[in-house]
């Protein structure tokens, strides 16, 4: 079981275009959106956010979001169907654990890109928060990546190697965009704002966000991100158990 | 039935909808035995395995593995097994995933043991997803064998490998069968079979069609190979007119080939019979030679009786030996 966690984690630092896009990406797309905007006055709609802070908490939950996401439903997928994950079954490795260590590593992947975000921001656009929160904003986004983490898992065992890369991208750019983790969903239409608060990836920026305004989270926000997880688990768990018995 | 034998098999039975891919089999493999599981395409070979490991599990009928249950005895560590297409993990490297598997072993071998035995210690720096489908093989075969187990099941372990690489193949497995465990193998070279296996299951739709020593086998179908030279090398030029329709009106003949350069083959239930009738005819057979059947043709001649029409097994038949 740690062996395979130790392997999966070597997979991913290994896999340069997985650190590009979950890594350096969500940075550069932070400096490029960030950098062209006015960045002092204080955004509206935010209480008092300003575009970078903003824009950090989107991006940081961006770059954890695809960390976690793409790194278990396309892998899991790909392995399905070229038999390791068979090769698995005739080890004593528990049933799960391929599922825990893959979870396990994506989320190591995932931590450097939220940390590189904040670093950026607080270099380059001044972001300033307490120390309390930097720590209570990385945690938050890197525990509320495991929500994604399950739905990857679940799509991973859903989908044939073929489809698992369209519909991963479908999921995830619509869970990114309507979530509001590219452009604040304030700019979004009234009946689209309704739809979109309910998107777990709106519930999850909305949880950092909070930390930045000396908040507590909202309850609505916590409930959506809990009520996905139990969702995501679930059917992963349902998933996982019919390809198991299929095999 | 007792708990000391490696792998049990009673009344199983598995369906995909109307068809039965396993039928009702029943086997028992003993320590220390070297197995062939032999077939054509779509006999049943894989689902026998997958039932065999615990991978699926039967409509009906039981299988048990070391005393227990598949899973159990997985793991516990006392079975290796080695799937056909048994995807390797990429990004790491052939050293990495062999580490890996000893360090899942209740008894592990060491590393680099493993890795000379499977001839690996040359490449183990190698990624593992960027190699030869032969080189694959002994990876997956790696895998198998990283610790002490009492029974090692093969799907098609030798597919990829070029003539030497099979026969240091044999040599290693023949090697952990002295040892006591037991080993099974699915394949379709027959020859494998014959020169490896102590004993032979032939399954062919879904059912266990024979079990017995390869020797028993060809004996089991009781048919003779009776082969002869025409007189005068071809048809021509010969005084009494004999082709391929008389040679088959022969008493007890199955089956004829003839040659181009006029060398008679033939399949038969009763050969004195069938010698006796081709004196008759006044033909004087040069180079006559009476012998049992190969394996490989006794394997044709089991799975054809088998089949009603004879069609269905004579294509898988084909696809199933390789020339």
């Amino acid at each position: 079981m740690n062996g395979l966690i130790r392997l999966e984690i070597l997979r991913v630092l290994r896999n340069r275009k997985f650190q590009f896009f979950s890594v350096l990406y969500p940075s550069l797309l932070f400096l490029l959106i960030a950098g062209t905007a006015d960045s002092t006055g204080p955004l509206d709609g935010t209480d008092g956010l300003t575009l970078p802070a903003y824009l950090m908490v989107s991006m940081a939950s961006f770059g954890a979001l695809t960390a976690v996401l793409m790194g278990n439903s396309e892998r899991i997928a790909k392995e399905r169907e070229n038999g390791w994950v068979r090769q698995l079954r005739l080890t004593p490795l528990p049933g799960r654990g391929y599922v825990l260590a893959k979870t396990a590593a994506a989320a190591v992947g995932a931590l450097p890109a939220i940390v590189l975000v904040f670093v950026v921001a607080a270099v380059v656009k001044d972001v300033r928060l307490d120390a309390w929160q930097w720590l209570a904003l990385t945690a938050a986004i890197w525990a509320g990546s495991l929500v994604f983490a399950a739905l990857g898992v679940a799509i991973g065992y859903a989908a044939t190697g073929d489809a698992v890369r369209p519909i991963t991208m479908i999921v995830y750019f619509g869970l990114s965009l309507l979530g509001g983790l590219w452009m604040p969903s304030t700019t979004f239409p009234g009946w689209l704002q309704d739809v979109a608060a309910w998107l777990p990836t709106h519930a999850y920026a909305a949880l950092g966000r909070a930390i930045e305004q000396h908040h507590a989270p909202g309850v609505q926000d916590v409930t959506v991100l809990l009520a996905f997880f139990v969702l995501f688990t679930g059917g992963a768990a349902w998933l996982y158990r019919k390809d198991t018995l299929k095999a | 039935m007792t708990t000391t034998d490696t792998v049990v098999f009673d009344r199983v039975t598995k369906k995909y909808g109307d068809v039965r891919a396993v039928d009702e089999v029943s086997l028992t493999l003993r320590p220390g035995e070297t197995v062939a599981l032999l077939g054509p395409n779509g006999a049943g070979k894989s689902t026998t395995l997958d039932l065999l490991l615990g991978l699926k599990r039967p409509d009906s009928g039981t299988v048990t593995l070391l005393g227990t249950s598949p899973r159990e005895a997985i793991v516990a560590g006392r079975v290796g097994a080695m799937l056909q297409s048994g995807g390797l993990m990429g990004e790491v490297t052939v050293a990495e995933l062999v580490r890996f598997a000893c360090g899942l072993h209740p008894r592990p071998h060491p590393v680099s043991e493993v890795l000379a035995r499977a001839g690996l210690t040359a490449i183990a720096g190698r990624r593992a997803d960027k190699l030869s489908g032969g080189q694959a093989q002994r990876v997956r075969f790696a895998l198998a064998t990283a610790g002490d187990s009492d029974l090692i099941v093969l799907d098609e372990p030798t597919t990829g490998m070029d003539v030497t690489a099979r026969r240091a193949f044999w040599a290693t497995m023949r090697d952990q069968a002295d040892q006591g465990r037991t080993v099974l193998f699915a394949t379709h070279y027959l020859e494998e079979a014959d020169a490896i296996a102590d004993r032979v299951l032939v399954l062919h739709r879904g059912r266990l069609l024979a079990d017995g020593t390869a020797t028993e086998i060809k004996a089991s179908t009781g048919m003779r190979r009776v082969s002869f030279d025409l007189p005068g090398g071809t048809h021509d030029g010969t005084s009494v007119a004999l082709d391929e329709a008389a040679l088959r009106r022969l008493p007890a003949v199955t089956a004829v080939t003839v040659s181009p350069g006029g060398t008679v083959r033939m399949r038969s239930s009763d050969a004195d019979a069938t010698v006796h009738a081709l004196y008759g005819l006044g033909v004087y057979p040069r180079n006559l030679e009476v012998a049992g059947l190969g394996l490989e043709q006794a394997f044709v001649a089991l799975t054809e009786t088998d089949d009603p029409t004879g069609t269905g097994a004579r294509t898988g038949t084909e696809e199933a030996v390789p020339a």
